[in-house]
């Protein structure tokens, strides 16, 4: 048995209802409970900022995807280098750090728990691996069904049932969380070199619509009883005038679960363009935000852009062709066989381009804008946006006008007149933070219930404790000390462990895999379906019975059982 | 005993539907397997016990012993070299790279006697590919630039192109068209629709005429390039244009003649241009087994996919400087553990001098070339026959390799596991 | 200044040494705990060289080292270089003058590969012959020398000038294959033969005054020029990679 006692926490903890109240957090076995005995290893907070582990709901960091954008990149590597010490593995990389990279530095910002955003079925295996090298967060993986074809053909078919038991066998065969639909129906598409221009535009030989597949696997996201919603990288990625297709997309969504929203939809910052060209794109996140604010059925994370260097990824192989031939910068892509694609590419978001200013600046008023910060979580889809390390930036941003302002002025000067960001004076607080990078990714996810993104008793105690006081620091007018507080934490703590302290990693590590198993009747079981069976074993290049990732790839997990209606 | 589904463990194609037949612990056949293959299953000569070299011959030796020479040695060094690793399996290779870390070592691949060049190119312009699946699901053109599948991956046009059938290509072998480029007419060009024979030296040369009758600007090619008429040319254009969905495979025809890297480089610009046009992927045909697991553990693990020297305590990465070849042919280094290839087989004759002069640890089941220049030899278990694990194919796709018998040897991620934890005490961790 | 630095025999010729600390400016500001490395060994300066300082320096223009021995396996001298002198009196190891921004390295042997990689600005000056990637890149980075001059009065290797993105590089004997390949912009002259001299190029300036074997085909020709008085053939490309670069040839042969 171990025991720890945080003494004169100043504790946020938006699930509980706790905001700024100073009290004692009593830890035994990695969870949190009413009182410890008097030999527990004691820390005083001294009224230092405590909250819940933060949670990445949306980042790119482990599998093949974000693996060839280090593959392809010594560049980037050689910029964040840093020696084996101590507990620490050397690192590398700047935009995509190495696997103990991105943990170290994620957990010197004190979050415990990150949700890969995309993982190809056919390589999860890869993805697993990598979890397995990122000791330091709690890991859930995104599975892409985009361009899955039984899935297509069944919803052709219209037997959203059978889609869903597809769903279903993949998310336990493959160890993954949720359904990720990236560009749907487009990855397919591409395929042959093409996209889908709306949500109308149907897949080439599948015959059936983006909107039918978003329709349909929502479906069967409460057909499977998942913790997650269906998560949504919209179509039409990054091209002006594309916030049409986002609110036509918004309107398809039925509130099909009273828990939590039934559509996650990521990255919006990317898809709140006007105008029709480079030439005339605007913001349009007002009529973005009007709408998530009277749906609120739907959830969406930033997406924010940070200007300076990244790479971005995405399974959206048609945009990052797109954005090849704009930037004619170098450029990957890897189709997988009947499921999606990726692309890959690094970029330079600028200040001094007007296109780079005004998606800056969207990013920003998407989190302004949206009434309920429940609805609006905090991210760069990292790295697409800025790599991760520039959160810190991005909450004194949202909390300080006058900071913004500041900014505000080294932008390209055409800014204004496309964005509505100057008049906007709302300024976020610490509870709001605390809401957009704990509270909401934990019950988007669905996670809260697992003891995650809280510090209720029975929690999982992982707690961050920022090198800041509350009550004596104004955000509005104390940028500087709040990017500081947040880029560092005094003490991470991971299953009642100190596994950080002021950016130190102190132990080894083991985390853990979250992941789904449906339960579904014999009847929908893809392992007695000899139709599926054999055109699996017909079209893959890989045997069916090599196809599930093994027990070996998952050795500390934690497995969400849910009982299917099928 | 019948066990289906084997994945292989000899070449990049890591074909996952072999059949194999197990009595006694003994394999007795092997069904759906090229001849590759079953040499592979069927070998049998493996160590019984660690060995060390003596003055006039050879001693066996506990595997404690074994690896506590290992250890001495590696830790004795200035600039130990710790190499192979393309036929062991990721979770061995990642403990590897720990070792390396260590140490302060340089740890390298065999990808820099084979594609290493396609990876400086990738990293110039990136890649557009994708799975095998892709291509024989679709692709209606193929191009085989700088390579012979049937000598060196015998069931990579029966498994992925010309023989296979898809699901966009009922007929295969009649609806896909396949080109071969070569300086010789190989077994492969025997069997293709179309040839096209360069002069030696000359593919740069080629692909950047492709590229400028791909842009509409053909009228600035001589009549001939390299031995190949502009007419030519300007055909296979038209018939990547034509194509729904082209594929391009390469070998080291294209990586390992005169110009290197940039000939895959000129070859990958080949297929962005053609991206313009239609769709087209490029895939290199990785050889040894798990060579691009190396790179893709390798670069999770330290940002770079091979030759990563750890001596100065941040990865460092330079191939030229930093990989295998160079480093033995300058004698840059001053000890050598060899995991999972036979460097005394392929090696330039400087190397395996100098691999010779220097303390060299070998971790092979089988003695081999490098044996005889080795000071001592640790038999293993070989990874998909009697030790599982995860192998990466020539496209990515991760695939565990099974145990098919019960093994007698430790596995190499055993062993490297001893010498890590063995290491760590020597350094007081 | 002067700063003496001789080489000592060594038990292992062959390993090299990486001695990014020999650079003006560290002598400048003071020296007593510079250490160098042979492989993961740190060593003292002193284990390596037989080391003397003469006189003093008001600025970093004022240090001159000077290099004696054989220096051919020591690596990275001058890397970041930003002022003062180098003068090496026989062979240099590679990656000599990485990164330099302004000064002088004078080399009277030999460079290794990698001379100037990636050089800001400054004069390296090498009168024997250089080694492959003179004057060039890194791995994967786009832009490679951006400023400053290189002039190599031997032979250069392969790979010369790869990525040019600014400066100038001479090379007064033969250069190797692909010289200026992938040159972006920058001037690169050669005095002797060459072969596909750059291929790929997007811009930039290049002189071969002696021939260009195996000429890149993808290279329009525009005509024929005087320069110094003699007919040169002046190309624009590479048309395959949308290029706008200049080419003046006095000879050349394409691979038919
Ligand atoms: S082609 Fe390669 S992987 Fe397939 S059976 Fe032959 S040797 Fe094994
Ligand atoms: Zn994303």
């Amino acid at each position: 048995m171990t025991e720890l006692l945080i003494r004169n926490a100043c504790v946020i903890d938006p699930l509980n209802d706790i905001c700024g109240e100073v009290m004692d957090i009593a830890v035994r076995d990695g969870k949190i409970v009413e009182s410890v005995g008097s030999g527990a290893e004691v820390i005083d907070a001294g009224g230092s900022l405590t909250m819940p582990g933060g949670i990445d709901s949306h980042t790119h960091i482990c599998g093949t995807k974000v693996n060839f954008g280090r593959y392809m990149s010594p560049e980037d590597m050689r910029a964040g280098r840093t020696a084996r010490r101590g507990h620490m593995h050397s690192t590398s990389g700047y935009s995509v750090p190495t696997t103990y990279g991105t943990s170290y530095r994620y957990s010197a910002m004190g979050y415990t728990t990150a949700l890969e955003g995309a993982m190809a079925p056919l390589e999860a295996r890869h993805t697993h691996e990598e979890f397995t090298h990122t000791p330091l967060q709690d890991m859930m993986a995104n599975t892409l069904f985009d361009g899955n074809w039984p899935i297509m053909q069944a919803i052709h078919d219209g037997d959203i049932r059978r889609a869903a038991a597809i769903v279903g066998w993949t998310l336990s065969a493959v160890k993954g969380f949720a359904i990720k639909l990236t560009n749907p129906g487009g990855t397919e598409a591409w395929g042959w070199g093409k996209d889908v221009a709306s949500i109308r535009d149907p897949v080439p030989h599948f015959e059936v619509t983006p909107a039918e597949i978003i329709r349909a696997m929502i479906e069967a996201n409460e057909m499977l009883n998942l913790p997650h919603s269906v998560h949504l990288h919209c179509n039409c990625l990054g091209k002006p005038g594309n916030h049409q297709c986002t609110l036509e997309t918004f309107d398809l969504v039925p509130n099909a679960n009273n828990k939590r929203q039934s559509l996650y939809a990521t990255h919006v910052q990317f898809h709140s363009y006007g105008g029709s060209s480079w030439r005339d794109i605007c913001s349009r996140s007002e009529e973005i935000c009007r709408a998530i604010n009277s749906k609120p059925q739907i959830v969406i994370d930033m997406g924010q852009v940070m200007f300076g260097k990244t790479t971005t990824m995405t399974a959206d192989g048609p945009m990052e062709f797109n954005l090849y031939r704009l930037y004619h910068n170098k450029w990957s892509n890897h189709d997988v066989e009947l499921e999606t694609g990726s692309g890959i590419i690094p970029v330079y978001y600028s200040r001094k381009n007007l296109v780079n200013s005004i998606m800056w600046s969207i990013g920003l008023e998407l989190a302004l804008l949206t009434d309920n910060p429940w609805q609006c979580i905090l991210s760069t889809d990292n790295p697409n946006g800025a790599p991760f390390v520039k959160y810190p930036e991005i909450m004194a941003l949202l909390m300080s006008k006058r900071y913004r302002n500041e900014i505000f002025g080294t932008v390209h000067p055409d800014t204004e007149h496309n964005v509505p960001l100057a008049a906007i004076d709302r300024e976020l607080t610490w509870n709001d933070i605390a809401i957009m990078t704990r509270g909401a990714p934990a019950k988007a996810l669905g996670i809260e219930d697992l003891g995650k993104g809280h510090l209720g008793e029975g929690a999982d105690a992982d707690i961050a404790i920022y090198p800041i006081n509350i009550n004596e620091t104004d955000p509005a007018t104390s940028a500087e000390e709040v990017i500081r507080a947040f880029g560092q934490t005094d003490y991470t703590i991971k299953r009642g462990r100190v596994v950080c302290r002021q950016g130190t990693c102190m132990v080894d590590g083991k985390n853990t895999t979250i992941w789904v198993d449906p339960h579904i009747s014999e009847n929908y079981s893809m392992d007695h379906d000899p139709e599926f069976a054999k055109n699996f074993d017909r079209y893959y290049t890989v045997r069916m019975s090599n196809y599930p990732v093994q027990e070996e790839y998952i050795r500390r997990n934690l497995c969400i059982e849910t009982e299917a209606q099928l | 005993m019948k066990i289906n589904d084997v994945v292989c463990p000899f070449c990049g194609c890591l074909c996952d539907d072999l059949e194999i037949t197990v009595e006694h612990n003994r394999i007795v056949a092997v069904d759906n397997g090229c001849t590759l293959a079953n040499a592979k299953f069927m070998s049998k000569e493996q160590l019984a016990s660690p060995i060390r070299r003596t003055g006039e011959g050879w001693e066996n030796i506990s595997y404690d012993e074994a690896i506590q020479y290992t250890v001495d040695m590696l830790l004795d060094a200035d600039r130990p070299l710790l190499y192979g690793w393309s036929g062991t399996h990721g979770e061995a290779q990642c403990i590897g790279v720990h070792v390396s870390e260590l140490v302060g070592g340089i740890i390298d691949s065999t990808t820099s006697v084979c594609h290493g060049p396609s990876i400086l190119a990738i990293q110039e312009v990136g890649h557009p590919g994708c799975t095998l699946g892709r291509v024989k699901n679709r692709a209606d053109v193929v191009i085989y630039w700088g390579c012979n599948p049937l000598e060196a991956h015998p069931r990579h046009m029966s498994r992925y192109t010309t023989y296979a059938d898809g699901y966009f290509l009922q007929n295969a072998f009649r609806e896909r068209k396949v080109i071969v480029v070569d300086v010789r007419e190989t077994e492969t060009a025997r069997v293709a629709d179309e040839f096209i024979r360069i002069k030696e030296g000359g593919d740069y040369a080629v692909l950047s005429a492709l590229r400028a009758i791909v842009r509409g600007k053909g009228d600035v090619v001589p009549e001939s390039v390299a031995g190949v008429s502009r007419s030519q040319l300007e055909r296979i254009v038209t018939l990547c244009k034509d194509a729904k969905f082209g594929a391009i495979f390469f070998g080291l025809g294209l990586t390992m003649t005169r110009g290197k890297y940039k000939n895959v480089r000129n070859a990958i610009e080949l297929v962005d241009e053609l991206s313009r046009h239609t769709k087209f992927t490029i895939t290199p045909m990785r050889g040894h087994w798990n060579v691009y697991g190396s790179n893709e553990v390798f670069t999770w693990m330290t940002g770079y996919p091979y030759a990563i020297d750890f001596c100065r305590g941040i990865a460092f990465y330079n191939p030229g400087e930093t990989s295998a070849i160079d480093l033995l042919a300058r004698k840059e280094c001053d000890a050598c553990l060899i995991i999972g290839s036979d460097p005394g087989a392929h090696f330039p004759r400087g190397c395996v001098e100098h691999l010779a002069e220097i303390p060299t640890v070998v971790i092979d089941p089988v003695p081999t070339m490098t044996t005889a220049l080795a000071d001592v030899q640790i038999p293993v278990a070989v990874s998909g026959i009697d030790a599982d694990g995860t192998a990466y194919r020539m496209d990515g796709v991760p695939i565990r390799v099974r145990k098919v018998i019960e093994p007698t040897l430790p596995n190499d991620r055993e062993v490297l596991k001893s010498i890590h934890a063995k290491m760590k005490e020597a350094k007081g961790q | 200044m002067k700063v003496t630095l001789e080489v000592k025999p060594r038990q292992k010729p062959y390993l090299p040494i990486e001695a990014e600390g020999i650079v003006p400016r560290t002598f400048f500001e003071g020296t007593d705990s510079l250490t160098v490395f042979r492989g993961n060994k740190e060593l003292p300066l002193e284990e390596i060289f037989n080391v003397a300082i003469e006189g003093e320096a008001e600025s970093v223009d004022e240090v001159e080292i000077i290099i004696l021995g054989d220096s051919s396996r020591i690596k990275r001298v001058g890397e970041y270089m930003d002022g003062g002198r180098i003068h090496i009196t026989g062979d240099i190891g590679m990656h000599c003058g990485n990164f330099m921004s302004a000064g002088e390295i004078v080399i009277d042997g030999n460079a290794d590969a990698w001379l100037g990689r990636e050089m800001r600005g400054g004069r390296i000056r090498c009168h024997g012959s250089a080694g492959d990637y003179c004057a060039a890149g890194y791995r994967g980075e786009k832009r490679g020398m951006r400023g400053g001059t290189v002039e190599v009065f031997g032979d250069a290797g392969d790979f010369t000038a790869e990525t040019l993105a600014g400066g100038s590089v001479i090379i007064h004997g033969n250069a190797g294959d692909l010289s200026g390949v992938d040159m972006k912009e920058g001037e690169l002259t050669i005095m002797g033969d060459t072969s596909r001299a750059c291929a790929n190029m997007s811009g930039g300036m290049a002189y071969v005054h002696g021939t260009v074997n195996d000429m890149i085909p993808t290279f329009r020709k525009i005509g024929q020029e005087k320069v110094n008085g003699e007919p040169y053939t002046r190309f624009s490309g590479d048309i395959a990679n949308r290029g706008k670069g200049t080419l003046f040839i006095r000879n050349y042969k394409y691979l038919d």
